[in-house]
């Protein structure tokens, strides 16, 4: 009675996968040992039954449809790999739109916000006065002189100047 | 006006139909599919036991084939690298299947043999006096009395002559696994032969 290890050694044998060193010490071993020369052969002779009458089999549709379902495939994954693409594109309008979208809100919030930085930086008069004007907005000093209300129409906003 | 050249696709080598599906040749391609889908289909067919999977999974490894066409330099032949597209699909999807099967009674048997264990060793000439297609029908149904792990192996060596390491790497497995299950397989496949024969001579 062989143990595992010696049978799958024969196998291996049989296959030609032993190192030489186990290779030569099995051939040494089979000329005394029928029970190893009767699975050795028994091995062979299976393997060359599977190898010699492999299964066949046959697609069961015409040419025409077999090959319509890959054509059809291939061309499904070309125009997915373009749509995969197009998302991508989309995406980044998208962004852009956004940053855009930024920028409108930005632009005036800017303007706002350079108005605001002058009035501050300059007092009431003439030099006041013709900065409005160029900003396109009106321009209101009261007689008190405490206080100038600057308003742009472009801009939609409203300053208030209190001295 | 240059003239456009037809090519004769059905005399042509499989080597220059390659050639010309790498530059886009349809025609060229739908020839090698024509030429190789009853050997690709019978692999898989072979490897996973269902005409659905088999139709479905050669159908993939042609529409890969042609995707990585611009990949194969020829190292082996174009049906053999066809064959390994086909081969890795099927392993994909059995490793699946494994997975949502991991309690089953295979799955605890497929590293020891389970009652392959207890069978005798192949004798010399189990299928003496079977008819050639009557035998290959008789292979075909002992292969499909294996585990899916058994066959696995079975079909790896036998067939696509694949070494014991090659078919631990493909497989995912160790070489003393690749050993023992091909041992069991062998032997679960002489029983099945045997038991053939016995049924016929009765």
């Amino acid at each position: 009675m062989k143990t595992n290890e010696q049978l799958i050694d024969l196998q291996a044998y049989v296959d030609g996968e032993l190192s030489d060193e186990k290779r030569r010490r099995v051939e040494a071993a089979l000329p005394a040992d029928i029970d190893a020369r009767e699975l050795v052969e028994g091995l062979r002779r299976l393997s060359g039954l599977l190898r010699d009458h492999e299964p066949k089999a046959a697609v069961p549709w015409s040419r025409e449809f077999y090959w319509s379902q890959i054509r059809r495939r291939i061309d499904a994954d070309a125009a997915g790999s373009q749509a995969t693409s197009a998302p991508a594109h989309a995406a980044s309008t998208a962004s852009a739109s956004s940053a855009l979208g930024w920028l409108r809100w930005l632009i005036p919030a800017l303007g706002v916000a350079t108005v605001a930085v002058v009035v501050s930086t300059r007092s009431t008069g003439p030099a006041h006065r013709e900065f409005a004007v160029a900003a396109g907005g009106d321009d209101i000093t009261m007689a008190d002189v405490s206080s100038t209300v600057f308003r742009s129409e472009s801009d939609g906003v409203t300053v208030h100047w209190i001295q | 006006m240059p003239l456009s050249v037809k090519h004769d696709y059905p005399s042509a080598a499989d080597e220059t139909l390659v050639q010309w599906a790498q530059r886009g040749d349809t025609e060229a391609f739908e020839e090698l599919v024509h030429r190789h889908r009853d050997k690709i289909y019978a692999r898989a067919l072979m490897m996973m036991r269902n005409d659905d999977q088999a139709l479905e999974f050669s159908q993939e490894a042609w529409v890969k084939a042609w995707q990585r066409l611009v990949q194969f330099q020829g190292d082996s032949s174009f049906a053999t690298w066809v064959t390994r597209i086909v081969i890795n699909l099927c392993l994909d999807q059995l490793r699946r299947q494994k997975r949502v099967r991991t309690e089953s009674i295979e799955a605890m048997d497929e590293e020891s043999g389970g009652v392959e264990r207890h069978l005798p060793v192949p004798e010399s000439n189990p299928t003496a006096g079977l008819e050639q297609d009557e035998l290959r029908r008789r292979i075909d149904e002992a292969l499909g009395k294996l585990t899916d792990a058994h066959r696995t192996v079975v079909v790896l060596h036998e067939f696509e002559g694949l070494e014991y390491k090659e078919i631990a790497k493909r497989v995912g497995i160790s070489i003393g696994t690749v050993m023992s299950r091909l041992f069991y397989a062998r032997r679960r496949l002489a029983f099945l032969l045997q038991s053939l024969k016995r049924e016929r001579s009765e």
